[in-house]
């Protein structure tokens, strides 16, 4: 009985932590189709008035994506492509980008 | 004649070699400029207050994109009280050397 309650127990917390988490495939595709054309295949843009967005934090990458989509932070380009990304799409592709390698904190050495 | 042309030449090319350094900005006199940005940005997982979200990385980003961000907070292009007032008084070599330190390797 106490084997089966275990059991109950994991398989709840399993489903409850993957209702949560990020859908890493989701964001990959969505990130393709609206933001490697300028932010690159990993969000290590080319063009350096475009930022870098591998590596960054990803609340503060949904919050600047949630910004640009009430018009609060303006950019023609940004507006355009946030207008049509969901909370969902929102969450999903900060967890991606923030996975990807670029961005770093930078520290004093000493 | 020939010592004018390439005097000449001399001095066009040390004209362009100038304004190249001043455009680029220095990492080093910028690593000296940022210390008040490091109270924030340096710190690993530091968070903004309120509303709450980490402080962005800035290490490796592109100088250009820096300098305009700078520039737009300045401007009241992007809001944020505590960046406006920190770059309100900042020059445009002031930006360009701050943005250099950022995109130069980190933890350097």
């Amino acid at each position: 009985m106490k084997s089966v309650i275990a059991a109950m127990s994991v398989l709840l917390l399993a489903i409850s932590a993957s209702a949560q988490a990020a859908d890493l495939e989701a964001a990959e595709t969505l990130a393709n189709e609206q933001c490697a054309a300028c932010h690159g295949p990993t969000g290590v843009s080319q063009n350096p008035e475009w930022p870098i967005i591998a590596g960054q934090h990803a609340d503060y990458l949904a919050r600047t994506l949630r910004q640009y989509r009430s018009g609060e932070r303006q950019d023609p380009l940004m507006q355009g492509v946030a207008a049509g990304l969901s909370d969902e799409d929102i969450r999903n592709l900060a967890a991606w980008y923030a996975r990807q390698d670029g961005l770093k904190t930078k520290q004093y050495q000493d | 004649m020939k010592i004018m042309r390439v005097t000449g030449l001399l001095g066009a090319t040390l004209c362009v070699l100038l304004s190249g350094a001043v455009m680029a900005g220095d990492p080093e006199a910028g690593k000296i400029k940022a210390s008040t940005c490091m109270g924030c940005h340096g710190i690993e997982g530091l968070t903004n207050a309120y509303p709450t979200y980490r402080v962005p990385r800035l290490g490796g980003q592109h100088a250009e994109y820096l300098v305009d961000a700078m520039q737009a907070y300045k401007e009241g292009r992007r809001q944020h009280p505590a960046m406006r007032a920190n770059v309100a008084n900042l020059s445009e070599q002031d930006k360009r050397d701050i943005a250099a330190w950022f995109a130069s390797e980190s933890g350097e």
